[in-house]
């Protein structure tokens, strides 16, 4: 921007200090910029109407001038001159996209932006200002917001007006002699076009595939508008010329790299800007040529993926008869896997090609699918912070928790925890107590063995139970905790397992009053008998030896017993922890060796016999106390 | 093909005959606009390529503009010289004259017949070949020998004698004026055209990067660019270099090829299969371009006219494949 020379802040001042409205102000200095800039075309240079134009926006941020004013003075500027100068107005147009988004301008200056862009593209030629035209575009781009409707195909609407032009009947071919008023006559060919009308220039004339040619650009006319393809009649038109043209194209593949790769770089050391051309030129001699390029190539199948995509899309303002019946979607799923194949075999960078298209096809999809929405905007509300409190669940007292509630329930979070729980807090006790008690007493257990074993019932040996070798084990285990015959040294050797298991049911159907058996003749009987004339030695009478042992006897025992009931915990096969035990129950040595008996009846069951306590007694050294209580 | 109008009958003969056709010989007119081409029925058909062409041709315009019976067996070589037309089959040349024909005259002008005349046995004439040197016809055919007709006088000049089975394939080495031929024996002869002596005989066959011993020995093409040849049948279709006398490269193609052609810098080559395969010099194939005929007997460039310079190709079908873009096939002519 050029140093001002006009003290503006100056005239600020002395512009507000007339005592009129501003509005009338205002328009007044819009009038006088307007007057100003209508002198001054023509005969300064850009740079001054661009500084004029500065003046104006500065005006408007001060509020001395209409928000509309600098772009009726762009709009003005850009009427009046030619294309070559309205290019650096445009730059600066774009420098400032920034001011015209702002508040300030935003609204008051969009339309005439808008209007004054259009304006500049039907000027500019699409083929020779390519860059031009873009530059227009993007900068519209800019300006408005992502979902501003002005800029959108609302209603996808085509257009028609583009009508690819070729020689459909020999008047118009351009092989002969004909002249320029063949060219204003409508043939929209553009530059390239071989003249023909310049007759110094001889070439050989090649042969024309005229059906080849005819159909091919027969097919532009589907792409423009491709309403056309759901009526019955034109739809079977182009299913044929496409077919011959597809395979046209399938079996001339471009497969020369080489020819391709060296004129590609020619082009790029050559400098050369790329040629963008508007519209197809349809020369039927061009054909050839034509069909060896790959860019045609592509353009064309494009244009068919294109079609397939609108044909097959949900469209908002296509209409209900718009539908395509089954067997177009066969054709047109098997025409586009043929298609994306062919892309693919197009030299060079086929297979990138492709790729990229699928994806451009996709996005079109999703944009679509956005206009069909009544083009939502792309702006996420804020969340509003006043949204209502949900209200909490009350939460329950702890003391429901823990079994003060009215059910004496604790819960422990899980139905299953808490079943469990409430059974039994105490792992250990639950463990100990009685209905986990899965040992047999002996008497259960060994029933039907000494059934068996009695002669009167004549079981054979081998289907008697203690030969059953699970049975065997099981019993040992029984035996080593319910029988003090277990552990009762013996001279016998048994051969097996089922023997020794014999003795011992003997020995058992004799104690145990139940079970009814005769005298059950043994081998080993001398052996029981020396073991129980052992018994009897130390026993006077044979009928104290089952007896239990009295609770009045275990006390008089433990009163004789004393401090010393610690000897005599080993003999009864007390554990060193039980022992413990008792010391920790009990201060009072009496209570203590009561405790032990107790202890011991508890553990013994039905083996608290006398018999065994008074062993045991005799074992320790308490003879004595032995003494007393068989007599007693 | 007689026009089918009126009978069942005769339409169904008339559609089955078609359906057996099979096109063996084909050739330009000299001003480039007509192609004349023969079947296995002995007919020559005419076809006026300018019609077929233009912008605004027609189905009609695609069938011939004249069709006659030339002889009586199948038609299996056709050449033109500079106003003739000379058809060969079973023993028999006939010339007939091409403005004639164009008027649609079929009366030949002269029958010759090769080797002696009273032979009960005429043998057929498979390949003839203008040597444009001394403007002679040469002749190859069933009698394993190579005939040579003085075109001027009419009358045979010499016989060419050493391959031991029938001549499938003649062709002419302009500059040095040798006579090339391919036979069924396996071998191809070069001969001297002014000694009337073999001067050189490659056996293909013989050469392991050639032989296919599945399909045979025999030499259904031959062609020659003066320093190279091409040639090909039993064995793969190979190029050679003439002066070393060894096969330079190799083609690829399956099947046998029944005529190969040099263009530009590239070979045109048809035979087993319905296309004509497009290979490189190195011995690539570089395309293979889908015609019709399920086989191919016979291609042909049409280098007497630049307007209608195209390629046409005919084979076991009544439809001749006509290409404007050497890449795909334009249309087809049909009898």
């Amino acid at each position: 921007m050029s140093p001002s020379l006009f003290n503006f802040i100056d005239a600020k001042d002395k512009f507000t200090v007339r005592n009129r409205k501003n509005t009338e102000k205002k328009t007044t200095l819009d009038q006088a910029l307007r007057g100003v800039l209508g002198d001054q075309i023509q005969k300064t240079s850009c740079d001054d109407y661009l500084s004029l134009i500065y003046l104006s926006i500065d005006a408007v941020t001060e509020g001395i001038c209409s928000a509309t004013t600098p772009f009726v003075l762009l709009g003005d500027v850009l009427d009046c001159l030619p294309l070559d100068q309205c290019d650096k107005i445009f730059s600066f147009v774009e420098e400032n996209v920034s001011t015209w988004k702002s508040n300030s301008f935003y609204t008051a200056g969009k339309n005439y932006l808008l209007r004054m862009c259009n304006d500049l593209l039907r000027r500019l030629s699409k083929s020779q200002n390519t860059v031009f035209c873009g530059r227009i575009q993007l900068f519209l781009a800019r300006l408005f917001p992502l979902s501003e409707k002005s800029g959108l195909n609302l209603q996808s609407q085509f257009n028609l007006d583009n009508i690819t032009v070729f020689n459909k009947n020999e008047q118009e071919s351009t092989l002969g002699q004909k002249h320029t008023e063949e060219k204003e006559d409508g043939m929209e060919v553009e530059e390239g076009e071989m003249g023909e009308d310049d007759s110094n220039f001889t070439f050989s004339s090649i042969p024309i595939d005229y059906n080849l040619y005819r159909k091919f650009w027969t097919l532009q006319d589907y792409f423009r508008n491709p309403v056309q393809c759901y009526e019955k009649f034109s739809w079977m038109t182009f299913l044929k010329y496409s077919d011959e043209t597809l395979a046209v194209f399938k079996s001339y593949k471009l497969d020369d790299m080489q020819a391709s790769k060296r004129k590609l770089e020619e082009l790029r050391a050559s400098g050369g800007e790329h040629v963008y051309f508007a519209k197809f030129l349809t020369s039927e001699k061009l054909m050839d040529l034509q069909l060896s390029d790959s860019n045609f190539r592509r353009h064309i199948l494009l244009q068919y993926l294109i079609l397939f995509q609108y044909l097959k899309g949900q469209v908002k303002f296509k209409s209900s008869s718009c539908v395509l019946n089954d067997d177009q979607t066969v054709w047109i799923e098997e025409t586009t896997k043929l298609v994306y194949q062919l892309l693919r075999e197009i030299p060079p960078d086929g297979d990138k090609f492709a790729t990229m298209v699928e994806h451009i096809l996709n996005t079109e999809d999703n944009w679509n699918g956005w206009k069909n929405e009544g083009c939502p905007s792309f702006v996420k509300e804020r969340y509003s912070y006043d949204k209502p409190k949900r209200p909490t669940r009350k939460r329950q007292a702890p003391e429901d928790f823990l079994g003060k509630g009215p059910d004496r329930k604790i819960f422990m979070g899980n139905d299953e925890l808490t079943r469990l729980w409430n059974l039994n807090q105490d792992n250990m006790e639950a463990c100990k107590s009685d209905s986990r008690e899965f040992m047999p007493s002996l008497d259960e257990f060994f029933a039907e063995a000494i059934e068996q074993a009695d002669p009167a019932n004549m079981v054979e040996d081998e289907y008697k139970v203690v030969r059953n070798p699970n049975y065997g084990w099981r019993a040992l285990r029984l035996l080593s905790r319910r029988s003090p015959h277990f552990f009762q040294p013996t001279n016998q050797k048994f051969k097996s397992l089922a023997d020794y298991l014999d003795s011992m049911v003997s020995k058992l159907a004799k104690e145990l009053p139940d079970i009814p058996s005769e005298e059950i003749k043994t081998g080993e009987e001398d052996d029981d008998d020396n073991g129980d004339n052992l018994l009897k030695d130390s026993n006077d009478s044979p009928s104290m030896q089952s007896k239990m042992v009295t609770n009045n006897q275990m006390d008089e025992i433990a009163a004789k017993l004393g401090a010393e009931w610690k000897a005599l915990a080993s003999h009864l096969e007390m554990k060193a922890a039980e022992l413990r035990e008792i010391e920790t129950d009990s201060e009072d040595v009496d209570m203590q060796a009561k405790l032990l008996l107790v202890a011991w009846q508890d553990r013994e069951g039905a083996q608290a016999t006398v018999d065994s306590l008074v062993n045991a007694l005799n074992a320790a050294g308490f003879s004595q106390i032995a003494d007393s209580l068989n007599e007693a | 093909v007689e026009a089918a109008v009126g009978h069942g009958s005769k339409l169904d003969v008339c559609v089955l005959q078609l359906l057996h056709m099979s096109v063996f010989s084909q050739s330009f007119s000299p001003c480039g606009r007509y192609l004349a081409a023969g079947n296995n029925y002995g007919e020559i058909a005419l076809f006026s390529l300018s019609a077929a062409l233009s912008p605004d041709a027609t189905v009609q315009s695609q069938k011939p503009v004249l069709t006659f019976t030339a002889h009586e067996g199948p038609v299996f070589t056709l050449i033109s010289s500079d106003c003739h037309l000379l058809s060969a089959g079973n023993g028999e040349i006939s010339a007939w004259s091409w403005t004639e024909l164009i008027k649609k005259v079929t009366v030949s002008l002269n029958t010759q017949q090769p080797g002696k005349q009273h032979d009960l046995i005429i043998p057929e004439i498979n390949a003839m070949i203008i040597n444009p040197r001394d403007n002679s016809l040469v002749v190859g055919g069933g009698d394993n020998n190579v005939h040579i007709l003085d075109l001027e006088h009419g009358v045979f000049k010499s016989v060419l004698q050493g391959h031991s089975d029938y001549i499938h394939c003649v062709s002419v080495r302009e500059r040095e004026a040798d006579i090339l031929s391919g036979s069924e024996d396996g071998a191809v002869r070069i001969w001297d055209s002014r000694m009337d002596q073999s001067v050189h005989c490659i056996e293909v066959y013989k050469y392991e990067s050639c032989a296919r011993p599945q399909y045979g020995k025999w030499i259904s093409c031959v062609t020659t660019d003066s320093d190279w040849m091409l040639c090909g049948g039993g064995p793969s279709l190979s190029l050679w270099h003439l002066r070393s006398l060894s096969p330079t490269s190799i083609f690829p193609l399956t099947g046998c090829q029944r005529q190969a052609a040099f263009h530009q810098d590239m070979i045109l080559a048809v035979g087993d299969g319905p296309f004509v395969s497009h290979c490189l010099l190195g011995g690539e194939v570089k395309a293979q371009i889908p015609c019709t005929p399920q086989s191919l007997n016979t291609l042909q460039l049409n280098t007497n006219s630049t307007e209608h310079r195209v390629l046409t190709a005919g084979g076991s079908s009544d439809h001749i494949e006509v290409f404007t873009n050497l890449s795909y096939r334009a249309f087809s002519l049909s009898f």
